[in-house]
């Protein structure tokens, strides 16, 4: 009896946690296979009776020919999302490659070795982390300016990593940390402390690379507000902020629908195939 | 193959002395068990050989050849963890292949001794398993065998069987002794069960608060233990210790204890506190009193099958252990006396060091 009390707490709890999440997909989702006159109806339909593909092929820029003959002619922020995807595949792959190479040899050393100040360096990664990205947005902004680096994608790298970094090096020594001790077996078998990661603890913590990996990726291509200061308007706009133009000019729910489904699809990939590693990784409180 | 030697060797780690000034030799060929409880410094000190731990001084030989400064991999030296780690996320070839990837062999040499070695061990059907597709018994096989391909001048075992059942421990501890004769080659266990060093070693090194006790070959280490503290650790049930004084008197010099004297054969040095050791199967229980004999109270009968176990309380309330036929008939709560055989007493000062060994050596 007390079991299936509990089971249907746990049924609720998960109905909850779907209506939550799914909800708002399934909306856009409905939205961007329905006409624009179709969206402003109200009550709004519940979903698409007759769904229409229209939107998909207008945010690229192509027309689509309904199959009542009419036209339906591709969007004006075609070029702002196309060139936004692919500056978004960009700076996402080079930060989450860079964050890796960075991070999996720091959080390894703070995990395993021991040396002078090892907490306050800790803490200090922590700070880095602490603070409000809009705190350094105008000091970065006003910087960048003088760089020359408003508007280029390596300036928008640079501030990505500037978060990146921190953040999953302070998520990674937790789990570096529950590792096995086979650092001393790898100095048996005569391996260097360069080879014993490199040959070694990463394969070993493939599970927590590829959770690195993720965290990075999504970080980056979800980054918004940093991209809306330095990049936006620019050759080196991003796909968040591309679809935040919408907003901005002659307003078509279903495009702007259509630009967000199309948002979701590397991430949902990425989470897809990395899904088995993502629940193996236990991640612990880094200070012991 | 070689012969160990440790030098003056010392290990401090910040302000705690793990090691001191330990001198030791391994002899080429030997299987030595270092014994003791655990923060002995045992294992700092198989780790000092290893070249896992630098010493804070002191020196490492290996056939008078000075490699304290040599890594572990220089020395060659094979090394079997605590709880048989092995490398998680490879299978037990590749764990085994590993041991051999700095050696520079040729691919069919490689396969060869990886063949050899699982042969040896029994594991050829294990070798492409998980770690952790394997039983405790298993990995502690292939760790063995990871351990042999390499061809060491020296096994160094931390506590190999510490993890396993102890069905499992008594069959892995003869065969690890089997291939140690049968390959030759010197080797170091490391533990802190006095039953497994008793049963492996050639010879038993006993360790207490990073000094060396005694070391010796079992029989000497059981019969004859140089300190109070190597008897009182070696042996099951453990060797009874009766606290009491030596009193001076002309040409003789008794043990007294509260309840009890006892007259060593030969006089022994100065009076003063001290404690009398003997086993259990040399403390007789008879009904009648006796100068010689302790009153006791029978407080568990423990039935062995081939012996028992009576644990007897003496008047303060201490234990002793003495064993018997298993006929004994006394029940708990009986009054008897257990009168230690003088021929088997040791006595041992108030700094714990051996006064009087018996005369007969006998177990």
């Amino acid at each position: 009896m007390r079991f299936r009390l509990s089971s249907i707490w746990s049924w609720l709890a998960l109905a909850v946690v779907l209506i939550w999440t799914l909800l708002p997909i399934y909306w856009f989702m409905k939205n961007s296979l329905l006409t624009p006159a179709e969206i402003a109806r109200f009550p709004p339909p519940l979903y698409p009776m007759e769904p229409t593909p229209a939107a998909f092929f207008n945010i690229f820029g192509f027309e689509y020919e309904m199959a009542d003959g009419l036209v339906r002619r591709g969007s004006g922020q075609a070029n702002q999302i196309i060139r936004g995807f692919y500056n978004s595949l960009i700076v996402s792959a080079v930060v989450t490659l860079v964050t890796l190479v960075v991070v999996l040899p720091l959080a390894y050393v703070f995990a395993r070795l021991d040396f002078p100040h090892k907490n306050k360096l800790l803490f200090a990664i922590l700070l880095a982390v602490a603070l409000p990205p809009v705190s350094t947005l105008i000091p970065f902004y006003a910087m960048y300016v003088q760089l020359g680096l408003s508007g280029t994608l390596i300036g928008l790298i640079i501030v990505t990593l500037t978060i990146t970094i921190p953040f999953v090096t302070w998520m990674l020594i937790g789990y570096f940390r529950n590792l096995p001790e086979v650092e001393r077996l790898a100095r048996i078998d005569g391996f260097s402390r360069f080879e014993t990661f490199l040959k070694i603890i990463v394969p070993l913590g493939r599970s927590g690379v590829a959770v690195a990996a993720v965290i990075a990726f999504l970080f980056s291509w979800n980054e918004y507000t940093y991209a809306l200061f330095l990049v936006n308007g620019t050759t080196a706009n991003t796909l968040p902020t591309a679809v935040s133009g919408f907003l901005f000019q002659h307003p078509e729910a279903s495009h702007l629908a259509a630009a967000v489904m199309l948002t979701m699809v590397p991430p949902a990939l990425v989470a897809f195939f990395l899904q088995r590693h993502i629940a193996e990784m236990n991640l612990v409180d880094p200070v012991r | 193959m070689s012969r160990i030697h440790l030098d003056h060797l010392h290990k401090t780690f910040h302000r705690h002395v793990a090691v001191r000034e330990l001198d030791l030799t391994i002899e080429n060929g030997e299987l030595l068990v270092l014994l003791g409880p655990s923060g002995c410094g045992k294992t700092t000190t198989l780790n000092c050989i290893a070249g896992l731990e630098m010493p804070t001084s002191g020196r490492v030989l290996f056939d008078d050849e000075d490699v304290t400064a040599a890594s572990p991999h220089q020395r060659n030296i094979a090394m079997v963890f605590q709880s048989s780690l092995l490398y998680p996320h490879m299978t037990a070839r590749q764990n085994i292949r590993t041991s051999l990837a700095k050696q520079r062999l040729d691919r069919s040499e490689t396969n060869r001794r990886i063949d050899e070695a699982s042969s040896i061990l029994g594991i050829d059907g294990l070798l492409d398993k998980l770690p952790s597709q394997l039983s405790g018994g298993e990995r502690q096989r292939v760790a063995t065998a990871k351990a042999i391909v390499r061809q060491p001048t020296a096994f160094l075992l931390d506590e190999p069987l510490a993890a396993l059942d102890a069905a499992l421990r008594l069959t892995l501890r003869a065969e690890l002794v089997n291939l140690q004769k049968r390959l030759g080659t010197t080797m170091v266990v490391v533990t802190h069960d006095q039953v497994e060093a008793m049963t492996m070693g050639d010879r038993i090194a006993v360790m207490n608060e990073g000094r060396l006790e005694q070391i010796g070959t079992p029989d000497e280490i059981y019969n004859r233990p140089a300190t109070l503290f190597v008897a009182g650790f070696v042996g099951s049930p453990p060797m009874n210790l009766i606290a009491g004084e030596i009193a001076a008197q002309e040409g003789r010099t008794p043990f007294v204890a509260k309840d009890f004297a006892f007259v060593p054969g030969t006089p022994v040095g100065a009076a003063g506190p001290a404690t009398l050791g003997v086993r259990p199967q040399h403390l007789h229980i008879q009904a009648d009193a006796a100068e010689a004999a302790i009153p006791v109270t029978v407080f568990a009968v423990e039935h062995l099958g081939r012996e028992s176990v009576v644990i007897l309380e003496d008047n303060e309330r201490n234990k002793l252990h003495a064993l018997v036929e298993p006929g004994f008939a006394g029940r708990v709560g009986d009054r008897l006396h257990a009168a230690p055989s003088p021929e088997h007493c040791l006595l041992f000062d108030e700094a714990g060091k051996v006064l009087f060994h018996p005369q007969h050596e006998e177990t």
